[in-house]
């Protein structure tokens, strides 16, 4: 009778840690997709150090090129995406292709979703439904999830 | 017009296909490697480092700077709207590669809430 309580509390316990892995792979998720977005800006950033240059003039491309090494954007870019890999990298070798990438596309409704809570922008019928299309297919692919589980 | 059309949707299933390519050389390093407690910090980077001694993961990344670069000549040659409805059946892909070469179980729900995203995507692009 011991045992089976203790089974029991052992099963009550999985259900429950998968549940919080599932939580805590959609954070790192949301995370993943906002590092990658600050990693384009930091990208982006670098590049507009230099002024504008000649694509034909080696000189001007070498000045380009300098003035982007020593930009700080450029190194928190490297930086950023190689926390990205080792964030998905960790999310892959916990569930399916086939669940982490849809489940990544949470990010398109970000953007929209904060503009909306914070910015109080007003918000096109159509995005909404495009809104509750995404959120509906996160939701159903989630549901079809099972991480492996955590060796002791 | 029509030819220009056609080179950029063209392109846009390439960039979707380099992509789909990259995820999966990933996701078959990482399957082979087994699995691993991500509680510690150490293990992590234990196994991140097992990771990149491994060549096919040097492949993914040849295949996911591929997909930038041509999605890059994307966005120089088309409108963002556009480019970014059309990307979105790399999801499909996705689900297509990870069912026949990753041999994941892509049940009926998975593929109704795969084409949900795409169909949201759409409309979110075109809104």
């Amino acid at each position: 009778m011991l045992e089976y309580n203790s089974n029991q509390a052992i099963y009550k316990f999985k259900i429950m840690s998968k549940k919080k892995i599932t939580l805590t792979i959609l954070l790192f998720l949301i995370f993943s997709d906002i590092l990658e977005t600050f990693t384009q800006f930091c990208f982006k950033k670098s590049a507009l150090t230099g002024s504008e240059f000649d694509i034909a003039s080696f000189s001007q491309i070498a000045t380009f090129l300098h003035s982007a090494i020593t930009s700080p954007f450029l190194w928190i870019g490297l930086l950023s995406t190689i926390s990205t890999f080792v964030i998905w990298s960790t999310i892959l070798s916990k569930i399916d292709l086939s669940v982490a990438v849809p489940i990544a596309s949470f990010s398109y409704i970000l953007v929209p979703l904060t503009s909306i809570i914070f910015l109080h922008e007003k918000v096109a019928l159509l995005r909404w439904v495009a809104i509750g299309f995404i959120l509906v297919g996160v939701i159903l692919v989630s549901l079809t999830s099972e991480e492996k589980k955590e060796p002791a | 017009m029509k030819t220009g059309l056609f080179l950029i949707i063209g392109l846009i299933v390439l960039t979707s296909i380099c992509d789909t390519i990259s995820q999966i050389c990933l996701k078959t390093t990482i399957n082979s490697l087994g699995e691993f407690s991500s509680r510690h910090l150490i293990n992590v980077l234990r196994f991140i480092l097992k990771l990149i001694l491994k060549p096919k993961a040097w492949l993914a990344l040849v295949f996911s700077t591929l997909s930038l670069i041509i999605w890059l000549l994307v966005l120089s040659k088309a409108d963002l709207n556009f480019a970014f409805s059309v990307d979105s059946m790399h999801y499909i892909f996705i689900a297509l590669g990870s069912s026949l070469l990753l041999k994941e179980k892509v049940g009926g729900i998975r593929w109704m809430g795969t084409f949900s995203i795409v169909v949201g995507i759409i409309l979110v692009t075109i809104s």
